[in-house]
């Protein structure tokens, strides 16, 4: 091959990789709305945690040990949780794929905003954005 | 069912990882160019009458001479290294320590070593793989499996995304993985 194709083919798989790159920039930490009231509640025991959910939203964070960015997650969410009514709940899913596979969890970490009753509202991959989160939680706060 | 997350663990400075990512990833793109620009011949050489395997063997002196394959196989090493002795242990943690970090903030915040560690025995496992067919006579697996590594490197370099430690889930769902690795 000529050494311009050759850099060519370089210069795609750099084109490639940013493209790739700017679509999971995107869509990480989104939060994603799936509220119906058809919606299974959660409860602490469906997670195998020993843990209280909040009375107005829970932020159950499902972690693993080889993920980066599940400390920063935890430490934004624990401080979200700060608030009154809002729990948070870490599910480690290391050693429990049958867990992350019921909830369908394809990367960590994965945070699914519960209401008052435990039903899904919101799911977010990655590092939630705080300012979308805020606004979600500050909706179900102010109902509960 | 679910344990505590280790806090204990020693952390390691976020941005050592994505400096060795930036190295592996230039490295991986001359690897490309030099194996694109040698002549490439994959069948043709020997009658299937000499064995099956004559034309392998008749071409492993051609692809062994190969620049782009040994320094292909250097990366590997490297990948080999960063999965198996540790991330902290290896060489471009030990350069981001003595020439990077003297000369930029200190981190925000230390992360595990667990997820980029187990994203270097991913880019071992493709590597080598890379090498092993390459040597078979399969076209193109030394650029693709560099591609591969290199989409990878690039990402976690440019944007901090690391393609290794979000196949975790998807491996041990597949059945690929059994257990923990680290612990």
């Amino acid at each position: 091959m000529q050494p311009y194709l050759a850099l060519l083919v370089l210069a795609c798989l750099v084109v490639a990789s940013t493209a790739i790159g700017l679509v999971l920039r995107r869509s990480s930490g989104r939060v994603r709305g799936s509220a119906d009231d058809a919606t299974p509640r959660i409860s602490p025991a469906d997670l195998g945690v020993d843990a209280v959910f909040g009375s107005a939203a829970t932020l159950v964070q499902f972690s693993t040990s080889f993920c980066g960015q599940c400390p920063a997650t935890r430490r934004m969410l624990g401080d979200l949780a700060m608030a009154d009514g809002v729990a948070h709940v870490e599910v480690d899913v290391t050693d429990d794929i049958g867990l992350a596979a019921r909830f369908r969890i394809r990367q960590t970490p994965t945070t699914l905003l519960l209401d008052a009753a435990g039903r899904q509202v919101a799911r977010i991959g990655g590092i939630p954005r705080r300012a979308e989160l805020q606004l979600s939680l500050a909706a179900l706060t102010a109902t509960a | 069912m679910t344990r505590p997350i280790p806090q204990h663990r020693t952390g390691i400075d976020q941005r050592s990882p994505r400096f060795g990512a930036a190295i592996t990833a230039v490295l991986l793109a001359v690897t490309i160019v030099l194996e694109l620009t040698r002549p490439a011949v994959w069948f043709g050489y020997a009658t299937y009458d000499n064995g099956p395997f004559a034309e392998v063997i008749g071409l492993l002196p051609y692809r062994l001479s190969d620049p782009a394959l040994w320094l292909f196989a250097a990366i590997t090493i490297l990948f080999a290294w960063g999965a198996f002795a540790g991330i902290r242990r290896h060489p471009y943690g030990a350069l981001f320590r003595a020439v990077v970090r003297p000369r930029v903030a200190p981190p925000v915040e230390l992360e595990d070593a667990a997820p980029p560690t187990f994203a270097q025995g991913i880019g071992f496992a493709i590597t080598a793989a890379g090498i092993v067919l390459q040597l078979l006579g399969v076209p193109y697996a030394l650029v693709g499996a560099a591609s591969a590594a290199f989409v990878a490197a690039f990402l976690n370099s440019v944007f901090a995304f690391c393609l290794g430690c979000r196949l975790y889930l998807g491996l041990r769902r597949l059945g690929v993985l059994r257990a923990p690795l680290a612990s």
